[in-house]
């Protein structure tokens, strides 16, 4: 059944999809997980669980994802029974392992969607696992679940009042026979059936009809596919007025109505059991109680709003700061005073200040979802490594910059894995040691100035050096002696790429991704990573990352051995030169025919004073980039690549000594090295 | 002009719907994420046609169309179903429900059965 | 050549007061207050910064965060050597200011107790001694320990009028 056919409804409602799915799954981690510290399944939990299946069954159905509603059907199926017969004695430490194979099942697809790709994982022995751990608690559970929804409807029908007075019934004026043929597919045909005789109850005296047993299942829906429904109805209603009626029936696809001249014949239909329709009152048996189910805590009041929209927003307040200064501080103001005029200024300074920080504090979210998934990860390495640890938050509600926590989950995953792994011991000798048992990995996340300051820190037995140096020599890291490196300088070592060998990764940290991709990542996000450890006592790594992020869209390019980067916006195209195009001014300066105009020619290796050997026009490429309507061509080496930049101010020390025209601040490329980001206007200045 | 209270707890599923309701000359004037906030919006909005799905936390369905019955007789709410929720469709059409439509569907289907029902009396 | 020199440099923090980290530049030793310094690193890629003195010889990339390096033989008006694989770089953070520091090479963390530090001599030889704040004696030898703050904050106003 195709059910969504165009691409203007597809991506959004895929965005929705992912987005909720990946929700529902965290909240459902989170479920268990509580579950399992008090060891039981309540029965809010199992209803939520429930919810959350037949949910996520419901979406991925719509959007074709079949493998993914197949398996959250299964789970579905086992928590109605869960919910419906409470069966004690539940292997819950079973139960749960099933629980979370079936959420990392969905989310290694919802992953896959994500990025583009076919969601083709297939998860029949994991519905196999669940179905046979459903029917071991049906075969224990007592009397076997009664999922059987057609046995529930024949209690239904037990409940209709049946007449066989015959005479009980006003003769009403007409008597008419239909029968109808609903269309093929439209699903669930003996209640549609059944929906055309309730509606019409209203109107009749008497009301027959083929096959008679319409509540009861699927013989009566087949029966119906086939034959179609046969009603005979006595009414005072017109023919026309009983054919408009039958007419709006839903997914109708042919009626055929036909007036009856002799009432009796109502009567005589083989099965002689007919039903009189008084308002009797009748209630199916409520078969499944929706309580109120207890918020799982993580809801808040909250909207969700697209990030494009935020983006955007975030844009025009910054165009209107702009915007306000050229106002306030407009030339043609010069000179004059204007009180009144100032007032309104300020206070529309303020304002737009205030609107400023709004928008980016939209952007910012509490760290806690992040926070609060790394329970997931230190409950599977403790069941894997035998090993006990808790894990302790501490700055949950310290609010980052939306791009930026993306980049710290993988970080934080990775270096909880590794605290586990390789720094917290195992309980004995834990205990050995005279340290509690349990071993503790604290996550902090603190606000410092204009940094967030995260921290993983653990109480296991820390880095050691002399291991370290081994391995870093091992891999011709150390460039110098030994013992003129610092205990941290040493416990740096470990951030070095290459440092992390197949020897030491274990199933879990190391795979591939090694400490320096930590690093990379929170470089990503222009932040900086440090180690400290106390031997015996443990470790701890810091990560400071910027609040905001400035991001721009930049053109890299090369001059000598030194790298620069353009912002894209203000590059208006790029071409090798030829000499013949160049022309010397009366004034000795180098310009550049474009098209007819006259541009000036910015040497970079001269204005930088870099070292190059390409310094003959042809050898190298122009950049034309555009300030305020002025033009000039600077000459570089080479274009390296476009990318999108985290733009870092110039230390400190460097912008209080000198402010350097043509420089806007540096970001860090993929390789570590380090970009000077071009000021164009400081550059395009006479 | 064909407005709908859209009554689901799933986000996707209000999404969704609405997408495909907009496309064919419907106008959203409400969603709500549980029978009690539905019966609430019906009451302030009074839409024309309500889509409402069964399974929801606070107040199911049923129970919200029944509610929803109650202040408005003539009220038309739609079921949104699953397979293996046929006693729960019967009680819903016992209780009012003018049609209902099954999940997974199609376009075509939710826009077909909504129109269906706007005509019927 | 000094032993575990690093080591000491973070032990027992309570005990930083009157401990030096000594390094060498040419034919002389120098000190700095161990508080000030974060840590030691080798000779890194350096990027140059355009309109700087030239003892600022460009910013480095330390782990994410990006620091000036400063050459203190430059900044002493002393001739440019080359790096090798000796050369280190101290990070140091006065203030909030953090700085790398160039050097020949690292010598050793001595506990130089005030009594042994006397006021530098008035004359200049040169224009280093202004970044003297004393001279300490530790058996025979000397070690010049470093003023930071005039390190980091005195201007050499004939450096800019060059620019």
């Amino acid at each position: 059944m195709f059910t969504i056919s165009d691409r203007s409804t597809y991506e959004p409602m895929l965005d929705i999809f992912i987005f909720e799915t990946v929700k529902q799954l965290e909240q459902l981690e989170q479920l268990v997980i509580c579950t399992e510290k008090s060891n039981c399944y309540t029965e809010n939990a199992i209803n939520e669980i429930f919810r959350i299946m037949h949910t996520i069954k419901g979406s991925a159905a719509m959007m074709l994802f079949d493998n993914i509603s197949m398996l959250a059907h299964t789970i579905e199926d086992l928590f109605y029974f869960l919910r419906e017969e409470k069966p004690r004695d539940i292997d819950c430490a079973a139960l749960s392992d099933l629980v979370l194979e079936g959420v990392d099942f969905i989310k290694v697809e919802v992953d896959k969607i994500k990025n583009g790709h076919k969601a083709d994982g297939n998860a029949a022995d994991l519905s196999k696992k669940i179905r046979s751990f459903l029917s071991i608690l049906k075969e224990h559970g007592g009397s076997p679940a009664s999922s059987d929804v057609n046995k529930q409807l024949q209690d239904v029908k037990q409940k209709y009042y049946i007449s066989q007075d015959k005479t009980a019934a006003a003769a009403g004026k007409n008597a008419f026979r239909a029968l109808l043929h609903f269309e093929e597919g439209c699903g669930m045909e003996h209640i549609r059936a059944y929906s055309v005789v309730h509606n019409l109850r209203n109107v009749s005296t008497e009301l027959n009809y083929i096959p008679e047993n319409v509540i009861a299942s699927d013989e009566s829906v087949e029966v119906i596919r086939k034959e179609g429904f046969t009603i005979y109805i006595k009414t005072d209603l017109t023919y026309g007025e009983i054919n408009e009626l039958l007419q709006h029936t839903v997914f109708l696809k042919e009626l055929a109505l036909t007036q009856m001249d002799d009432p009796e014949p109502v009567n005589e239909i083989p099965q002689k059991k007919h039903i009189m329709l008084e308002d009797d009152g009748v209630e199916a048996p409520k078969l499944q109680k929706e309580e109120a189910t207890v918020s799982s805590g993580l809801q808040q009041s909250l909207i969700s709003v697209n990030v494009n929209k935020l983006d955007r927003l975030m844009d025009l307040v910054g165009e209107m700061v702009i915007a306000e200064a050229m106002v306030t501080q407009n030339p043609d103001l010069k000179g004059l005073e204007l009180h009144n005029f100032q007032k309104a200024a300020r206070q529309l300074k303020k304002i737009t200040s205030e609107l400023q920080d709004m928008v980016m504090s939209v952007r910012m979210i509490p760290i806690s979802a992040t926070f609060h998934k790394m329970h997931r990860i230190v409950r599977d390495m403790c069941r894997k490594l035998n090993k006990e640890v808790q894990l302790e938050l501490i700055g949950e509600e310290t609010e980052v910059d939306k791009n930026i926590i993306e980049h710290i989950s993988d970080p934080l995953m990775h270096l909880i894995r590794n605290s586990i792994d390789h720094g917290i011991e195992a309980a004995e000798d834990r205990k050995l040691k005279g340290k509690p048992q349990s071993g503790t990995i604290t996550l902090t996340a603190q606000n410092a100035g204009s940094d967030v300051v995260i921290t993983v820190r653990d109480d296991g037995k820390g880095l050691n050096r002399e291991k370290i140096l081994q391995r870093a020599k091992e891999h011709g890291l150390i460039h110098k002696p030994e013992e003129e490196m610092s205990d941290k300088e040493v416990y740096s070592l470990i951030f070095l790429p290459g440092f992390s060998t197949k020897d030491n990764i274990s199933e879990f940290s190391g795979r591939g991704v090694g400490m320096d991709v930590v690093v990379k990542n929170i470089e990503t996000v222009g932040g900086s990573v440090s180690v400290d450890s106390t031997a015996g006592a443990g470790a701890t790594i810091t990560m400071k990352i910027p609040l905001t992020l400035a991001i721009i869209d930049g053109m890299n390019i090369k001059v000598g051995s030194a790298m620069y980067t353009i912002p894209t916006i203000a590059i208006k195209e790029s071409f090798r030169a030829e000499k013949k195009n160049i022309i010397i001014d009366p004034d000795g300066n180098e310009m550049i025919m474009v098209r007819g105009q006259c541009y000036p020619v910015l040497r970079l290796h001269e204005r930088f004073r870099v070292k190059t050997d390409v310094t003959d026009i042809p050898k190298g490429i122009i950049v034309m980039v555009e300030n305020r309507e002025d033009y000039i061509c600077m000459y570089a080496d080479e274009l390296v690549g476009e990318q999108q930049v985290v733009v870092k101010t110039l230390p400190s020390y460097i912008r209080n000594m000198r402010r350097i025209r043509g420089l806007a601040g540096c970001t860090l490329l993929g390789d570590g090295r380090i970009s000077l980001i071009l000021d164009i206007a400081g550059l395009v200045e006479k | 002009m064909k407005e709908v209270l859209i009554v689901d707890d799933a986000a996707f599923m209000r999404a969704s719907i609405r997408i495909m309701l907009e496309k064919n000359g419907f106008k959203v004037v409400g969603e709500a994420e549980n029978g009690l906030k539905g019966v609430e919006k019906y009451k302030e909005l009074r839409p024309e046609i309500v889509t409402m799905d069964i399974t929801m936390p606070e107040m199911d369905g049923i129970e919200a169309l029944k509610a929803i019955k109650e202040f408005d007789p003539m009220a038309k709410v739609v079921m949104l179903t699953a397979m293996g929720q046929e006693p729960m469709v019967m009680d819903a059409v016992m209780s009012g429900a003018k049609s209902f439509i099954v999940k997974p569907f199609k376009e075509e289907v939710v826009v077909q059965t909504l129109k269906k029902v706007l005509v019927q009396q | 050549m000094a032993e575990n020199v690093a080591q000491e440099l973070w032990e027992e923090e309570d005990t930083q007061k009157d401990k030096f980290l000594t390094f060498v530049l040419g034919n002389e030793f120098y000190g700095i207050e161990i508080r000030y310094v974060t840590e030691i690193v080798g000779m890194q890629p350096i990027t140059e910064v355009p309109e700087l003195p030239d003892y600022i010889r460009g910013i480095i990339n330390l782990r994410g965060k990006i620091i000036p390096v400063m050459d203190v033989r430059l900044r002493f008006r002393k001739p440019f050597r080359e790096y090798n694989d000796r050369t280190c770089i101290i990070v140091v953070d006065i203030g909030d200011i953090s700085i790398g520091l160039i050097i020949d090479s690292v010598s050793e963390v001595l506990s130089i107790p005030g009594g042994d530090i006397v006021a530098p001599p008035e004359v200049s030889k040169g224009s280093g001694n202004k970044f003297i704040k004393g001279i300490g004696k530790v058996g025979g030898d000397v070690k010049l320990i470093l003023d930071c703050d005039k390190l980091l904050n005195d201007e050499e106003t004939e450096n800019l009028s060059n620019l």
